[in-house]
């Protein structure tokens, strides 16, 4: 399973919006929502993308666990 | 709702009554009668592309940044599964109109037959991607 910490990552990176967010990587705020529940998993380079948006690596970002 | 959503449901609701109304003037007319069934048909066409037009315009013009973008990888994964669903369809449909066809019904039945294969198909597609965007919403 993979989890995430961008919701965390946006309200402490100065209250993005999702918005925002999807506007910087190009996809639509709804697919940035559905990575956020876990409904979606990004490709990779849309992964490696929210994670330069934060400035960190994508580990600091995506977690896999094996539950 | 996203545009793309708008779109599918649209697209499903615009075909399921015009096209509705087409396939039950076709079963209650005289298989004879075909310039009736032409013109049905013809009607049929021009209304579902003034409907689906001017609806798709009037969503465009509430999300335009949304129109203008391209699809993004959910997105283009939602097209593609609902595809390959419809396209399951389509191949059992078309399967189904080969044997049906060896009983030799009137053209106009078989023609409307492969015609509503079509149409199913797409309502499935339809379906499929707003089942899909609604689950991932």
């Amino acid at each position: 399973m993979i989890t995430n910490q961008i919701r965390k990552l946006r309200f402490e990176g100065g209250e993005m919006t999702q918005q925002e967010l999807a506007d910087r990587i190009g996809v639509t705020r709804q697919t940035i929502n559905a990575i956020e529940l876990g409904k979606y998993f990004p490709s990779l380079e849309a992964a490696f993308k929210i994670a330069a948006v934060f400035n960190l690596s994508i580990e600091a970002v995506f977690h896999f666990s094996e539950n | 709702m996203s545009f793309r959503e708008k779109i599918s449901w649209i697209s499903l609701l615009s075909m399921s009554i015009i096209y509705g109304i087409y396939f039950w003037s076709v079963a209650t007319v005289a298989p004879q009668n075909s310039g009736v069934h032409f013109g049905a048909l013809l009607t049929t066409v021009i209304s579902l592309a003034f409907v689906q037009v001017a609806l798709i315009t009037g969503a465009a013009l509430f999300s335009p940044k949304e129109a203008k973008a391209p699809l993004d990888e959910r997105e283009k994964l939602i097209e593609l599964r609902s595809t390959r669903i419809a396209y399951a369809g389509l191949a059992s449909g078309i399967a189904t109109a080969c044997l049906l066809g060896t009983l030799d019904p009137p053209v106009v039945y078989n023609s409307n037959g492969l015609l509503f294969i079509l149409v199913t198909v797409e309502l499935l597609r339809s379906a499929s991607q707003i089942i899909q965007y609604r689950r991932s919403a």
